[in-house]
Order: structure tokens, then sequence, then C-alpha cells
């Protein structure tokens, strides 16, 4: 019951509408009145109604015709016709004019009041559902505000996204972990037409085969030891929506055959069940593994591959698109800012510098992680070098073998820099370039002392 | 805690229900009626003698009595005291309903309670119904609406198994608002 919710009687009876108007305000409900469709039409103009009782006979406008204006005015309107002689063919002529609907008086008191929940409870899903709607158009048009990336790269991911996701092909998604691959597979999800449906993910590396399948499948009771009630599988779940199977790689051949079946016929079993379960999603993966490589080794199917693997999207690595570093530092900087309540203020060019020579193996999400490291343990205003020691020692292990050109060339400069006391001249000198050169690549590399 | 209501903290007990008979009703009935007005709801209860139950409140194509008639009548007793319920031993009916166990106005003057549908083998059960019903009805009376509490008397029954399953005694805030109601009538009633 709502407080809020307003009804209006329409009766030529005013026994009927003070017989009404007395059950309903002891509901609670507010309550208005009108003799004739005339007289509700215009009280509707200055009184919203959520909720109509409408006669069906009444002299002038009849009820039917009053009807089919309030749908017109008000379509979500919920109106129930009340009549003292119903027949079957006004009923559904009712109902065909958007009725929600017919009792004839009089009326069991149980009747009424079913009634009324039922159009309560109908009515706040309806608004449950406006909300929801709200916050995911919001939440889409956000979710490209939290794709930090300025780089080249990232730009040609978020074209390929705009592409594939709105139709119902599979993508594949691969790149090393902590790319964020799970973003890119969400971003697909709210950009495509199963974006009201649900999103469903799955780590297929964390879980064993055993709980894999049942996870994925779901069981019924008694399906094994310790199913003591039946269970929806992510399978089902994910029905009208977009299924996620992350580190896809992971999963045995005999899981992917099962899988295989479900992806081409669309139905599927529970684990100990006979039912044919039906499902249709759209399917996106991903793996940080080299799958043509596992299907060299037999350890993928390639049918399986094909299947899963309609458009690849390759999410570089961090290191390869350094220029997003600084944003995305500034992103996660924020966020931790504001969760700690420290009084930070950024970073200094040293650290940025250190930040850019950095290779991020672990990518976005070691960046993350250092930055939260960083701000939680700064003890002045701003993030220096001080608190990236860490990451300055692993650096120099991270350059062995893994460091492109560019990041040799920062490190190479900064440590000539750092044997010539600083001096630009004689580190020009030593690096054989020139001095307005030198002066270049330190600004341009954010190289500090 | 014992809770103390208005009415009886009053030194003139002047009765503020006038409990009125129509035809032949179980006389028990009545007196636990009205004894649970008194210890339940703190309104003292004057039973008044039996009269005739209105013969323009008959609907003959119903074979029952219209409520809301039969309420207003009573509503247009002025003497007495300030409210007015009535025991019918006849089924009632509402212009929409097709049958109701009371009725009564909200924040008003009058109710009615039939006990017609209430009858029950075990007279225990019977008697309870007909406390329940008018504890109700005399609720609405005194301004209150349906209670969400499922225990509370002022809970809404559409069947007699609702009815059953609900307790002879008020919700602590349905119970604050009687009291708050009886208080500014005899506070009213002294000046």
């Amino acid at each position: 019951m709502s407080l809020a919710t307003q009804i209006m009687v329409v009766d030529d009876e005013e026994a009927i509408r003070e017989a009404l108007e007395a059950w309903f305000i002891k509901d609670g409900y507010r309550v208005d009145k009108a003799e004739s469709g005339f007289e509700a039409l215009e009280r509707m103009t200055t009184q919203h109604c959520d909720v109509y009782f409408v006669d069906i006979k009444m002299p002038g406008m009849d009820g039917m015709e009053l009807l089919a204006k309030l749908k017109e005015k008000q379509p979500d309107a919920d109106v129930i016709m009340i009549t003292a002689h119903g027949s079957i063919q006004t009923a559904v002529e009712a109902m065909k004019l958007g009725a929600c609907d017919y009792l004839c008086k009089p009326f069991d008191p149980d009747q009424l009041s079913l009634l009324m929940e039922r159009v309560m409870a109908s009515k706040a899903l309806r608004e449950e559902n406006l909300v929801l709607k709200e916050q995911l158009m919001e939440r889409r048009e956000s979710l490209w505000e939290g794709f930090i990336a300025q780089s080249d790269a990232m730009h040609q991911v978020f074209s390929i996204i705009e592409d594939v996701a709105p139709t119902p092909t599979p993508v594949h998604i691969t790149g090393e972990t902590g790319v964020g691959k799970e973003l890119i597979a969400e971003a697909i999800h709210m950009q495509s037409q199963q974006s009201e449906g649900p999103f469903i993910a799955i780590n297929c590396g964390a879980l064993s085969e055993t709980l894999l399948e049942s996870e994925l499948f779901g069981h019924e009771r008694g399906a094994f030891t310790g199913a003591v009630k039946a269970r929806r599988g992510r399978l089902e779940m994910a029905n009208k929506g977009t299924l996620f199977l992350d580190e896809i790689g992971e999963i045995s051949p005999k899981m992917q055959v099962s899988l295989l079946r479900v992806l081409e016929e669309k139905t599927f079993q529970r684990l100990g069940g006979s039912e044919s379960i039906s499902t249709d999603f759209r399917l996106l993966s991903a793996t940080h593994r080299n799958l043509p490589q596992l299907i060299k080794e037999d350890q993928f199917r390639d049918d399986f591959f094909y299947r899963i693997n309609v458009i690849t999207l390759e999410v570089p690595p961090l290191r390869e698109r350094l220029e997003d570093v600084p944003a995305l530092a500034d992103h996660f900087f924020d966020l931790y800012v504001q969760e700690t309540g420290k009084r930070l203020e950024g970073f200094t060019q040293r650290a940025l510098g250190m930040l850019m020579a950095y290779a991020w193996p672990g990518n976005v999400r070691e960046l993350r992680n250092v930055i939260e490291r960083a701000v939680v343990i700064a003890r002045g205003k701003i993030i220096g070098a001080e608190e990236l020691t860490f990451l300055d020692s692993s650096s120099k292990d991270c350059r062995l073998g893994t460091l492109t050109l560019h990041e040799v060339e920062i490190s190479h400069i900064r440590a000539v820099l750092d044997a010539c006391n600083w001096n630009v001249s004689r580190t020009a000198k030593q690096l054989n370039i020139d001095r307005s050169t030198l002066n270049r690549k330190i600004k341009r590399f954010h190289i500090e002392q | 805690m014992t809770i103390v209501h208005a009415n009886q903290s009053n030194s003139i007990e002047r009765p503020l229900l006038d409990l009125i008979v129509f035809d032949q009703v179980d006389k028990m009935a009545v007196s636990i009626i009205a004894a649970n007005l008194q210890a339940v709801a703190g309104l003292n209860t004057n039973i008044l003698p039996s009269r005739e139950s209105p013969d323009n409140a008959f609907v003959p194509v119903r074979g029952q009595f219209d409520a809301t008639l039969i309420i207003k009548k009573l509503a247009g007793l002025d003497d007495g005291a300030p409210f007015k319920l009535g025991i019918i031993a006849h089924d009632l009916c509402s212009p929409i309903l097709s049958f109701v166990y009371g009725e009564s106005q909200l924040g008003g003057k009058a109710a009615l309670v039939s006990l017609h549908r209430l009858f029950d083998d075990d007279p225990e059960i019977y008697y309870q119904r007909a406390a329940k019903i008018s504890l109700h009805e005399v609720g609405h009376l005194l301004g209150l609406g349906h209670c969400w509490e499922h225990f509370c008397i002022m809970h809404f029954s559409s069947n007699i198994e609702a009815l059953d399953s609900l307790s002879i005694s008020f919700c602590p805030a349905c119970e604050y608002e009687i009291n708050r109601c009886l208080t500014s009538i005899t506070v009213g009633g002294d000046e």
C-alpha cells in the first residue's frame, strides 16, 4: 500500500462512490470521486490519479468511452471497470481497451482486496523497472567515461567495440592479465542489444572442472552430495543477456564439447536433470593465453575456438600505450584520495616520470595497486619518488628483456644524468647529442631529478 | 507494562460508546463485546435495550441489510454516548460488497457489526470473532486505518480464517493512537 496512491471512483450512483471511498480510505489511499465521465476527465486535468474505478453503465459518457479517453491521456493509469451486469464480451472489450481488471458488483471483500494488492504490486514493479532503466542509461553513458584512454591503440579498441557491440556476434577478448578484459566485456554488453538483460561473468580459471560444470549448468536437487536444492546455472541466468567466460583457455576439452553443444543448440540440461532448458545469450570470452598455440598442443579444440572467436579484440598492454599512464594514474589517485580521505594534491614530475618509465607487467591492475599503495603511504601532500621507491627497484628487474626501445632510452638518459650529477651540458656531451635535444627529451619523458 | 487507557483515568466514568442491539442477538455475545471494548480499547460501554432493525435497510433482492443505511441512522442519534456501535444478527451488505462483517465511519460516530457469519460450533471462537470485529470497527471510529502488523486487531481480514489469526489486541502504534483519541475526547468532555 502506498500512502501516495490516488484513486478516482467514477460512478453515477452516490452510494457506490461513497462505499468505495469508505473502503479505500481505511487502507490509507486518497480517494477522489466523480459522478460522470465528463467530471472525471475534468478532474484529471488538475488531480493526477494512479488507479481508476469506472462504472461501465453511466448516462452521457459510458465507462468504455471514458476508459478509452483515460488511456489516451494517461497510458500508465490502472483502470478497473465495474458493472452490475457483466458479460464476457464487455470484459474482453474492456481489456482490449486497456483496462487492467473487470469487477461485477457486488464483489466479495476478498476480491477487492486481492485486486488492489495485484494492482499495487504491478504498479510498484513498473516504477522499479523505470528506475532501473534510468540507472541503466546513466550507467551506459558513464561507462565510456570510466575508460581512461588517450592512446591511439585504445581508441582503436573503442572503435571496434562500437562496431561489434550491437551485433550478436561472439567476441573473444585477448590481452595480458590486468589490461581490463572484463571491463571491455562489460562495455560491449552495455552497447549491445542484450544490454537490458543480465551480464553474467564467470572466471573459468578460478574453479575446478566439477565446480565449473555445476556453476555453468546448474543442478537439480540430489544431483550430487550436498545438492540439497535445485540451483540455476550461469547459462540459464544469462538468458536474453550476455555470458562472459573469462580465462576460457583454462577449460578442459570435455567442457569445451559441452559448451559447444549449448552454443549450437541453445539448450542444455542441469546436472542431474532431464528437462531441456532453452537459453539464448550473447557470448563474450577472454583469455591471456595463446589459444592457437593451445590448439597445436591439443589442449584446446579448434571447433570450439572457431565458435567463440568470430571477432577477436586485442587489448594492448599498458607498456604499449604509456601515454595513458598519467590519466589512469590521475583517475586512481582521485579514487583513493576520496576513499582514504587523505589531503593529497597530486604527483611530482619525478613520480610521473617513474610511472612512465615502468614496464607494468601487471598492466592497469598493477598501476591501480601502485597508486593505492602510494596514496596510503604518502606523508606529504604530493606523491613523490619516495612513495614509489618499490617501483624503482622492481623497474630494474623489469628492464631485463621486457623493455621497449623507448624505455631503454629514458632509463639510459636518467642513468647518465645521475652519473653527471644532473649537469645537462656534460650529460649531452656524454650522450653525443646537443643540449637542446637533451632538454627536449627530459621535458617530454618527464625525467626529473 | 500496564497501559492505562485515558478513559480509565477519568474519575467520571461516563460511557463513551452505546451498544445498540438490533432484534434478537445472543446476549452473551453482546456482553463479551462490551467487556472487550472496555478492557482492550478502554471504552466504557453502555448496552442499550434491543430495538428493531430498520425496515428500509433491508435489501430484498440480496436478502441482506444495507450496513451503510443502518450506520447513517445510528449516526443520527444525538442522545447518549458520543460513539454508537450497532450489533445485528442478520447478514450485512454494502452497495459494492456482497457481504461485510462490519462497517464503520472512519473517524466518525457510528459503526455496525453483524454476527451472522461469525458463528462456530465452538462458542469461544464465535465470541472471539464477535469481539475482534467489534474492536476493529470501533478502531475505525477512533480514526485508525488498517494496520500492516499481522497480529494487530486493525489488520484487514477479508475472510474468517484471517480474522481468526488476529490477536485481540492493538499493536503499540494503534494503541498509542487510541489513547491519544480518547484523551482528546475525555479532556474535551471535561471542559
